[in-house]
């Protein structure tokens, strides 16, 4: 198992109250993996992460992180892992340079160690200009970065992430994407990051787990997620809204499930490139012509609409169902 | 104890006490409050020393002990302010996360309150000496009132940790600093023992442990040295110390606890 840096076996964590977090998952990282747990709010995610990360005890079941059990080495565990929590850690009354210089000590650098490893942190994460301001003053996209900092003092070969690009602007979340993904190819550490963006795991992950209500419903790499939908996705542009409703109810025999969302329609049907001609000619005989047309493959989303029956990422205006047949 | 935890008790004592420092409106306020009981109450009551009761002892020397004490529960209430401040920002799990020593990072605020406490003391002290007042005790005197002080305020730390452990909330915990008052003030504040009026307030004194510093304080301010004050005081420090850091250690347990 040496080549696994986490392995999670029937965890179960029950919270006073009976709220059943996590329920009963399974699942292994291998060393050097990037992969993504990919859920809605209140899926089990930041749960699994604090019982990963020696915060929590399970309920019941087994975690290994780095070949110690969660509950029997925590103490091993906390020297091999860097963790960036859901909120922020960080002491507002201290600089961004005191911070990581006294995270630095705490894991037992020496002080002049510990005064070059801060100094490294505050270039890597291009926050030299401010590393002497207190950090109560910082704004949130300098918050997230300095609190990603704290987590790499030590250089663990474990990452946890927990929604680290929340609520952070394109341009943070870019410079975050490219942090995490050096931190692996470069530097070959395992990460396990949480996300509520199909984007987000898509675009980094090797292997995601799709987690809904504390339970895993679908794993894999995304392209094999997609694959699993068996469908293909037909996306339709229209003039106007009520072309767009025409057309769905012209096409409702030929469709799985369709998305309206004002004058674009989503199709998802069993045989994209055969049915589209047809498809073609019939919006054409109602006068409806589509003004773009495109065969995409199937998106997490749909993957995670085929496991749960729902949408993970809320859109505005968007008329849905399930065409019943 | 290895060096590990006395490494990791210094990190944690010195960010508290840079935190203190760095936060003017909670040491400030303290200090006014503390060094404004002692100017005031000399300036408003210093006559009445002239009664007998006060065995011609100085009003100053008589009220100073007041001064410190309200300083040093002010002081060392901040411990468990901080430590729910911590909790909030999401620091108190980073300090988790790492393999700090569990009790370093609780016993970090209660010192660098303990710190706080001991500059206060001593500021007291010189305004008092310049203000006119003269330790019977001498010098040894000046220690043994900074040691009661020590001690009363850790009492009190352990109190302000238990409390903001337990609650976690920064409104509870502040509430919890309102002890301060029947503390301070149930107790022979203004006057000795004997010129207490009511009967409850001459009992509810002789249980408050406040009246028992007190005591020791004055006995080395005003009197010399005398064995009886001293031991009671040291006995009672002992006693309600065992008592608030036991309540302390259980809620701070529980706070890292992972259930
Ligand atoms: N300390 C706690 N006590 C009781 N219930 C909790 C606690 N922490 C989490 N829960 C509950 O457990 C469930 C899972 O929460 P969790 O925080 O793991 O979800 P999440 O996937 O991280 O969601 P989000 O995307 O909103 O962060 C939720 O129903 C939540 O209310
Ligand atoms: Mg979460």
């Amino acid at each position: 198992m040496s080549d696994h840096a986490i392995v999670v076996q029937n965890l179960v964590k029950t919270f006073k109250g009976d709220v059943k977090a996590i329920k009963d998952i399974s699942f292994e990282v291998r060393e050097g993996e990037f992969f993504a747990f990919l859920g809605p709010n209140g899926a089990g995610k930041s749960t699994t992460i604090q019982v990963l990360t020696t915060l929590l005890n399970p309920t019941s079941g087994s975690a290994v992180v780095s070949g110690f059990n969660v509950q029997k080495d925590p103490f091993s565990i906390r020297r091999k892992i860097g963790v960036a929590l859901q909120e922020t850690g960080i002491d507002p009354s201290l600089t961004g340079r005191e911070l990581l210089h006294l995270q630095a000590r705490l894991f037992g650098f020496s002080k002049s160690d510990a005064k070059k490893r801060a100094q490294e942190l505050l270039e890597l994460i291009n926050l030299t200009d401010d590393a002497d301001r207190k950090v109560g003053k910082y704004s949130g996209g300098m918050r997230r970065r300095l609190d990603l900092s704290l987590c790499l003092v030590h250089r663990p070969k474990i990452l946890f992430l927990d929604e680290p690009t929340t609520g952070l602007d394109p341009y943070n979340r870019n410079a975050i994407w490219d942090e995490i993904r050096t931190l692996n190819r470069q530097f070959g550490a395992t990460i396990f990051l949480t996300t509520q963006y199909l984007e987000e795991a898509d675009q980094l992950a090797d292997r995601i787990s799709i987690i809904n209500k504390g339970e895993i419903v679908a794993s894999g790499t995304s392209q094999q997620l997609k694959k699993t939908v068996g469908m293909d996705v037909i996306e339709l542009t229209f003039h106007q809204r009520e072309d767009a409703e025409k057309a769905k109810d012209v096409l409702e025999p030929w469709m799985k499930d369709f998305r309206l969302t004002n004058e674009e329609l989503t199709l998802y049907v069993d045989n994209g490139a055969i049915f589209l001609p047809e498809m073609v000619r019939k919006l054409d005989g109602e006068g409806i012509p589509p003004v773009s047309l495109n065969l995409a493959p199937p998106t997490l989303d749909d993957v995670f609409l085929r496991v749960t029956g729902d949408h993970l990422e809320e859109k505005g205006n968007r008329q849905e169902g399930v065409v019943s047949k | 104890m290895n060096s590990n935890f006395i490494v990791d008790t210094y990190l944690m004592t010195k960010r508290s006490t840079i935190a203190i420092f760095r936060n003017p409106f909670i040491f400030i306020p303290n200090i006014i409050i503390s060094l404004f009981f002692l100017v005031v109450y000399q300036a408003g009551l210093s006559g009445i020393s002239n009664i007998p009761a006060f065995a011609g002892a100085s009003y100053l020397a008589f009220i100073l002990p007041v001064s410190i004490v309200s300083g040093a529960i002010g002081g060392s209430g901040g411990a468990g302010q901080s430590l729910v401040q911590d909790l909030e920002n999401g620091y108190f799990s980073r300090l988790l996360l790492t393999p700090t020593s569990r009790v370093a990072i609780v016993l970090g605020p209660i010192l660098a309150g303990m710190i706080q406490l001991f500059i206060q003391t001593v500021l007291i002290l010189l305004v008092g000496i310049w203000m006119g007042l003269e330790i019977a005790a001498g010098f040894g005197g000046a220690i043994v009132v900074i040691l009661l002080a020590a001690g009363f305020g850790l009492a009190f730390a352990g109190y302000s940790v238990a409390f903001a452990l337990k609650t976690k909330d920064a409104q509870a915990s502040q509430a919890g600093t309102f002890v301060f008052f029947p503390l301070v003030f149930l107790s022979t504040t203004f006057v000795p023992y004997e010129l207490i009026e009511a009967d409850w307030l001459k009992f509810v004194s002789k249980i408050n442990p406040t009246t028992y510093i007190f005591d020791g304080m004055r006995s080395v301010l005003i009197n010399g040295w005398e064995a009886e004050p001293l031991l009671n005081a040291a006995l009672v420090i002992v006693l309600i110390c065992s008592i608030t850091i036991t309540f302390a250690s259980l809620s701070a347990k529980k706070a890292v606890s992972r259930d």
